[in-house]
């Protein structure tokens, strides 16, 4: 009886294999693509990158396989050996750590194959020198700053348009920011140009608090609001800044608990942020064209892998820079625009 | 009176330092409170009350799970991904009819029960297996739990992406559910009301019953356990069973209160579930424990995290208190018991 229960066991766990064997040998001649995403945990990347990386590459006839990369970056190393050995066509890598370009640039260089690098790019004072190290590699993304841009102008027109919101009416932003990864760069960018839109603009600002999460969680949104809403700086609050959407909804639960509603802003645009803002609980959020990243990381590495220039037959610009890179841009959403993204 | 007052303040001085050894943790939380308020009076208030006590609610019911674990000289690492399974079911069969990217779009209405059911349901089965792994094979519940942690998140994650809008954050929750989780009776926050219930159960399940003197038993020595005939692996796998319908509530929970559930809602609280149980003296020797220990490591934590966050402390400083505070909170509690022993 338990003999067979394991060999039933065995069987059901052998079987799925199997069937990724024989669908590995399908189109020999179609571009094969070796991806990852850094972790299969970031809501934004999981839930927008993944899957138009898998429809598009199917859409253009290619094979794509992607792996979880946990968010280590040695992890992310072996993967690239692997795909290596494997022998796929093109690499679209989607970086851990930022800082680790250079190895993975080398890896694909000593293997002679064609590298995208999406989403997360080589830090900024070693950007052009590590591109510059191979020919074969490209870079899709977006300019980190960007969305910090967008959502500190949306903030400053909407300050500008409503003077209720300087509720203690001394021309100065009391402000609390809901940061995500310390160090990422997406998080520092975010955290240091949404702040600076304002001082642009010759408003003043007043930091009246700022928690980071590793992981730009919910729970930290709603946890930390929740404390805030009780300090004793509570009633100075005037604006709510949030690295991404989900650490916002948290803090959209708390102040509904606690019967407040103050001006929020996020970045992400997930569908959950616009029913938000459809129902008047988020002020503004700010598109990170997944979509678009993916479909570009695509197009560009299946031309590398046909060894056609990048952006051949495409609608996507190189930058003259010395970045190498396709810039997809952030668009702000807002209670008037939103309808067009649903 | 006087013996009142001999009783209260005649000791000596080794009795004195037992005292402070035996309370530590409440001397820590109180020393806490006591900087934190003089940097800032306005933390003794109604609402900071209230919102540490509800912050602690779903975060006491997990450690109950865990705590029946610590309890068996085991451990479960695979809590936070059983919150996460938990939160996902329950957010997914508990949207909005008129929410515009449902995870059922078809689904009608369900009564609230059912998606609780659901979720522990789930738990429930998994954990198991958990118990079942660990007493049958006799692996350390470490590697065990860490095998489930993986596969949870698997299968999770599948669920997760399966659904009509992808893998999307899961919001837009029924009114009534978020109403049951974050709504208050009498004053009194639901959250809190629910971790009071399970916590009375649980006092009544360890204190009360056979299953509960089994499972100290097991804990303290499953041997001797085993020769005084206490059904070792039944006992185990209860305890995970246990562990699994406190998950699935804990996870039903979660999600309502955070407001979204995805597949990484859950990730981590597996370690402040275990220092929470450990810092409350549920030792990691098994045998040991108690209801009023996991709720004193549960405040302390919330307490230490709101009061920082509260006071605006830079968050770097914030790791290292805690950090601290674990260790010095786990060897003051070992020395009580290195005493009795």
């Amino acid at each position: 009886m338990k003999k067979t229960i394991l060999f039933a066991l065995i069987i059901m766990m052998v079987m799925p294999l199997a069937g990724l064997f024989a669908e590995g040998q399908k189109d020999s001649d179609a571009v094969v693509i070796g991806a990852n995403i850094y972790s299969f945990q970031d809501g934004f990347m999981n839930a927008v990158m993944k899957p138009t990386l898998e429809s598009y590459a199917a859409e253009r006839g290619a094979e794509i396989q992607i792996v979880d990369s946990e968010g280590q970056q040695a992890i992310l190393n072996n993967q690239v050996d692997i795909f290596i050995t494997k022998g796929v066509d093109v690499l679209a890598i989607n970086l851990v750590d930022p800082a680790s370009a250079q190895a993975i640039i080398d890896k694909a260089k000593k293997a002679d194959i064609p590298l995208v690098l999406f989403n997360k790019e080589a830090p900024t004072e070693v950007r052009n020198s590590v591109m510059a190290s191979y020919d074969k590699v490209w870079y899709v993304g977006t300019d980190s700053a960007e969305s910090g841009i967008i959502q500190g102008q949306m903030m400053v027109a909407d300050w500008k348009a409503r003077p209720e919101y300087d509720k203690n009416g001394d021309g100065k932003v009391q402000y609390v920011m809901l940061k995500g990864e310390p160090g990422h760069p997406d998080a520092e960018a975010r955290t240091r140009e949404s702040v600076k839109a304002f001082t642009d603009a010759g408003i003043g600002v007043e930091q009246l608090a700022l928690e980071a999460d590793p992981n730009w969680s919910v729970q930290h949104g709603a946890d930390k609001m929740a404390a805030w809403l009780t300090s004793s700086f509570a009633k100075d609050i005037e604006l709510v800044i949030c690295n991404n959407d989900n650490m916002a909804f948290g803090a959209i639960t708390a102040m509904k608990a606690a019967g407040v509603r103050l001006p929020i802003y996020s970045v992400d645009a997930l569908e959950q942020a616009l029913t938000h803002i459809s129902e008047g609980e988020l002020d503004g959020t700010v598109l990170n064209d997944g979509v678009n990243q993916a479909k570009a990381t695509i197009d560009l590495a299946i031309n590398a892998a046909m060894g056609k220039d990048v952006v051949e037959g495409t609608s996507w610009k190189l930058t003259s820079d010395g970045s190498k890179a396709v810039r997809v841009a952030y668009v702000g959403v807002t209670p008037a625009n939103y309808m067009d993204f649903q | 009176m006087s013996t009142l007052t001999d009783k209260l303040f005649k000791r000596t001085k080794d009795e004195w330092k037992e005292l402070l050894i035996n309370n530590a943790i409440i001397i820590v939380i109180f020393a806490i409170i006591a900087v934190v308020v003089i940097r800032e009076p306005s933390f003794v208030s109604v609402a900071v009350f209230r919102n540490i006590l509800t912050q602690s609610s779903v975060r006491l019911i997990l450690a109950f799970g865990v705590a029946g674990i610590i309890i068996l000289q085991g451990t479960d690492l695979s809590l936070g991904r059983f919150v996460g399974f938990a939160s996902v079911l329950s957010a997914s069969l508990l949207q909005r009819p008129d929410y515009p990217s449902r995870f059922y779009p078809e689904m009608a209405q369900l009564p609230l029960f059912v998606p609780l059911l659901v979720a522990i349901a789930g738990c429930v089965l998994f954990s198991a297996i958990n118990g079942w792994v660990v007493a049958k094979f006799k692996i350390h519940p470490f590697l065990a739990t860490m095998g489930m942690m993986i596969t949870l998140y698997g299968i999770l994650s599948i669920y997760f992406a399966s659904g009509a809008p992808g893998p999307q954050p899961i919001g837009g929750h029924d009114e009534r559910y978020v109403q049951l989780v974050n709504g208050q009776t009498l004053g009194v926050p639901n959250l809190v009301i629910f971790a009071t219930i399970v916590s009375v159960i649980i006092w009544v399940i360890w204190n009360k019953t056979t299953f509960g003197k089994n499972m100290y038993a097991v804990g303290g020595n499953p041997e001797a356990a085993n020769v005084s005939g206490v059904n070792v692996m039944k006992t185990t796998i209860l305890v995970y069973v246990l562990a699994g319908v406190l998950y699935g509530i804990g996870g039903y929970l979660e999600a309502a209160r955070i407001g979204s559930a995805n597949n990484g809602t859950g990730f981590g609280y597996e370690l402040d579930a275990i220092a929470a149980c450990v810092v409350g003296g549920i030792s990691f020797s098994g045998g040991v424990g108690k209801v009023s220990g996991a709720i004193t490591g549960v405040l302390m934590f919330t307490i230490i995290s709101y009061g920082m966050t509260f006071i605006g402390l830079d968050q770097y400083y914030q790791y290292i208190i805690k950090g601290i505070l674990i260790v010095v909170a786990v060897s003051l509690d070992t020395k009580k018991y290195l005493k009795k022993v």
